[in-house]
């Protein structure tokens, strides 16, 4: 009888593939640092996925609906735990992700008893200038990435660099101009999750992406959300209706 | 640092708990070897006037911003008048202390419950944690220390008006239709708010400028008459109002040109 010894390389395989196979169908989150804040913007069915974190942060993911609760959840608590045992100036992004949450996923994830988390989360707050305004990418096995200007969360790599092209020549764009782009990349990595293996992976084209629009719009919503950054208001998030985002829509 | 992702706290109580973060412990205070049985004199720092009043298009806080010990002047630059949120505010009476950390509470209760629940927590939500607070601070207030009084102001978006509530000791709870005040020099002009309405109308139904003149005429009648209450002869009283905008503090330059304008009347 063959004996095979435990690998927890394999098991640490086994574990991310899962979690990718699962992922992989998600909708895109895009986050683009504007001149009147952060726009965060993705397209959903039913369940809300862009969240107020705290005063000047920002939660959204894409993944299992119960995973990306129990995460809000914590960094809810963790957050106002924080900011009540200190300052709200104490309460940064960087904390939350890299002392809050990605060790736990870390432990999820390395642990061979439990259950990966399914998810992939964007978190964002907002600064003085968009120069200042600070992007975090955080992966289900708690890795992290610290981003400026933009960014992308999707189901695959390949989705993400499509709607990563579609970003690079934007600077300094006014709100409007940020959700147009947002809308559209979203839909070029829709376009390219949906299509690339029949296409051989190129890239869509504008008329590609106001088709998966027309088609995806049907059946689910556009989501967006602005920290808004030059309102009084201590609350900087600002979930927008869908009177507000009509003003901003394209044609299809 | 959580250790894993669990259920979360019912509330901002529960959290605090779930931490061990201390709060208006009233075990701890009754055992402090230094609490004394009976307390003639209030500890800590006290005595003020704060003022609330409906307008038109919300309510007015203005209070003055001096901080006494006993008859000592210690600061004269208090903030009285705190938001909790955008949509209300707290202006406080008593304790400074004590009411600076209810009020703490009271902010990140309030932003807790909106973020985990992903609703905004009721007004009728918002005033009864107020009164929560207020009977955690009981066995303070008893031992003579801890005690306040809030004037809570409200913009009330589905009836689309502010309202103002203010409370005894103990946390009960009285809504006033045009006005409230608290603070040692609110006795001395409580007759002159009723003189107001009747002589020139009601609050919430003149402009922000008329309410915002008649308040400070008030607050510097209350405070020739009361020494704990910082007049405007002295640092420029704090002015904030509570609207459907949310909460918006008056500029200096304004308050300033009204003092000018009140003080070469006397």
């Amino acid at each position: 009888m063959a004996y095979t010894p435990y690998s927890w390389q394999q098991t640490l395989q086994q574990k991310a593939d899962y979690v990718e196979d699962r992922l992989r169908q998600g909708s895109p989150v895009v986050g683009i640092s504007c001149e009147e804040g952060i726009l965060l913007l993705t397209v959903r069915r039913t369940q809300r996925k862009i969240f107020e974190v705290y005063d000047k942060l920002a939660f959204s993911g894409l993944g299992q609906q119960s995973d990306l609760e129990s995460v809000r959840q914590v960094l809810v608590d963790f957050t106002h735990s924080e900011g009540f045992q200190r300052s709200t100036e104490d309460v940064s992004i960087q904390r939350v992700v890299g002392l809050a949450i990605s060790p736990v996923l870390k432990r999820a994830f390395s642990d061979p008893s439990r259950i990966p988390l399914v998810l992939r989360g964007i978190f964002a707050q907002v600064e003085d200038s968009p120069s200042d305004d600070l992007f975090y990418t955080l992966n289900f096995d708690g890795e992290f990435m610290l981003l400026h200007e933009h960014a992308i969360i999707a189901g695959t790599e390949g989705a993400r660099l499509q709607i990563e092209k579609m970003l690079t020549e934007l600077k300094n764009p006014s709100v409007d101009d940020a959700f147009k782009a947002a809308l559209f990349a979203w839909a070029a990595g829709r376009w390219y999750i949906k299509h690339s293996q029949e296409n051989e992976n190129k890239p869509s084209s504008e008329a590609d992406q106001k088709k998966i629009l027309a088609e995806e719009l049907e059946n689910t919503n556009v989501e967006a959300a602005l920290l808004e950054r030059h309102t009084h208001r201590e609350r900087k998030f600002h979930l927008l209706s869908k009177e507000e985002m009509a003003r901003y829509m394209p044609k299809l | 640092m959580p250790e894993k992702l669990e259920r979360s706290a019912a509330d901002f109580w529960d959290l605090l708990q779930k931490n061990n973060v201390p709060f208006l412990n009233k075990e701890s205070l009754s055992q402090s070897p230094s609490a004394p049985a009976h307390v003639t004199e209030p500890l800590g720092v006290h005595g003020t006037t704060v003022i609330a009043v409906k307008f038109r298009d919300g309510v007015l806080n203005v209070a003055d911003r001096r901080a006494t010990a006993s008859n000592y002047i210690m600061y004269e630059e208090a903030e009285k008048i705190l938001s909790l949120d955008d949509e209300t505010l707290i202006a406080i009476a008593g304790s400074y202390a004590a009411a600076s950390e209810a009020v703490r509470f009271l902010r990140h209760s309030f932003k807790y419950y909106a973020r985990s629940q992903m609703q905004e927590m009721s007004l009728e939500g918002k005033l009864s944690e107020v009164s929560r607070v207020l009977r955690q601070s009981v066995p303070g207030a008893m031992q003579g220390v801890g005690g306040f009084i809030p004037i809570v102001s409200a913009y009330d978006a589905k009836k689309k008006e502010g309202r103002i509530f203010f409370y005894d000791i103990l946390g009960a709870r009285f809504e006033s239709r045009e006005f409230g005040s608290a603070g040692s020099g609110s006795e001395r002009i409580r007759g002159s708010f009723e003189y107001i309405v009747r002589t020139k109308g009601l609050f919430r139904e003149m402009k922000l400028e008329e309410a915002l003149r008649e308040s400070l005429l008030l607050l510097d009648i209350a405070a020739s008459l009361d020494t704990a209450t910082g007049g405007l002869s002295s640092a420029l009283p704090i002015v904030r109002t509570v609207t459907s905008d949310g909460v918006i503090d008056i500029p200096e330059k304004e308050l300033e040109k009204i003092r000018k304008e009140l003080t070469r009347e006397r």
